[in-house]
């Protein structure tokens, strides 16, 4: 698939599997390469540009099994975009899925 | 590639932010490396999903550069915010193109008022030709006198165009020198 339209859903991916919890970056990129093909790399220099850009703080905790881990934790601000990200993905999706639809009964 | 060549990579592509930046970027991927051993992938496989350490970096800088941007609004930040946003493009076209545009103006009406006052005498010259009628001795000896102001305006001018093109091919340099630079110091 198109790089550039897999960054822009990356960000959305993101947001959305810390809306319910905070996970650490590891597990993020193991959730999103489990349903998407990506560059794993990619999505470190999404999670600084969002923490930077104070979607989503950061905090390390010892672990168990090994080093600590830096987890991530949405904000309201990040909530709030991820709210109208999403609100915008359903659009959008819903509108490319009707002309799909549309130019199929076509033929 | 193993975990320590994909740092090192990592590391040199990064070189340019400053220290505590890259220490936590190499952080991130130090974590992400033992994890993945953790759950017996090798080094190999891991580097090999990251993908490319140079395309991680770009991305790193893109994204450290914009938030300086956002943060401090210092003059110099403020140009490198342009670049990145608007580009090359519009910066040459405001600030090479505009002085270019009026200086070069400058120039150009120097010498149109040298051909002007050079042209005179044989403008007069041919009107007296055409009809001797209209002769006067007043026009014959100005526009001789405008001549010479003529050759002399020319002889200036001269001067200066080629003043102007130096002055400018360095100006151009320096543009080019501070454009370059915009990205390479934080």
């Amino acid at each position: 698939m198109n790089i550039q339209f897999k960054k822009g859903v990356l960000e959305l991916c993101v947001l959305a599997l810390l809306n319910k919890k905070d996970r650490y970056g590891y597990e993020l990129v193991q959730k999103i390469s489990e349903q998407i093909a990506i560059s794993e790399g990619s999505v470190y220099p999404l999670l600084r540009r969002l923490a930077k850009e104070e979607y989503f703080t950061t905090y390390l905790q010892e672990s168990k099994e090994g080093p600590s881990r830096k987890y991530y934790s949405l904000t309201q601000k990040g909530r709030d975009y991820l709210n109208q990200l999403q609100d915008e993905w359903v659009q959008f999706s819903a509108g490319v899925n009707e002309v799909i639809k549309e130019s199929e009964q076509d033929e | 590639m193993n975990e320590k060549l994909f740092l090192q990579k990592l590391k040199a592509a990064l070189q340019k932010l400053p220290e505590a930046e890259q220490d936590e970027i190499l952080m991130d991927f130090e974590e992400h490396f033992s994890m993945g051993k953790e759950e017996g992938k090798t080094e190999e496989e891991i580097s090999a999903a990251l993908g490319s350490p140079e395309q991680i970096a770009k991305e790193m800088k893109a994204a450290y550069y914009l938030d300086q941007v956002d943060n401090t609004s210092s003059v110099g930040n403020v140009f490198r915010a342009v670049w990145a946003t608007v580009g090359l493009g519009f910066f040459n076209l405001v600030f090479v193109l505009a002085p270019f545009i009026a200086l070069a103006g400058i120039v150009l009406s120097g010498w149109i008022a040298a051909f002007a006052f050079i042209t005179a005498l044989p403008l007069v010259i041919i009107q007296a030709m055409i009809s001797p009628e209209l002769f006067l001795w007043f026009e014959l000896f100005v526009s001789i006198a405008l001549l010479g102001i003529g050759l002399l305006l020319l002889n200036g001018m001269l001067y200066v165009t080629r003043l102007f093109t130096k002055g400018f091919v360095r100006y151009l340099h320096f543009n080019v020198r501070l454009v370059k630079g915009g990205l390479k110091h934080a």
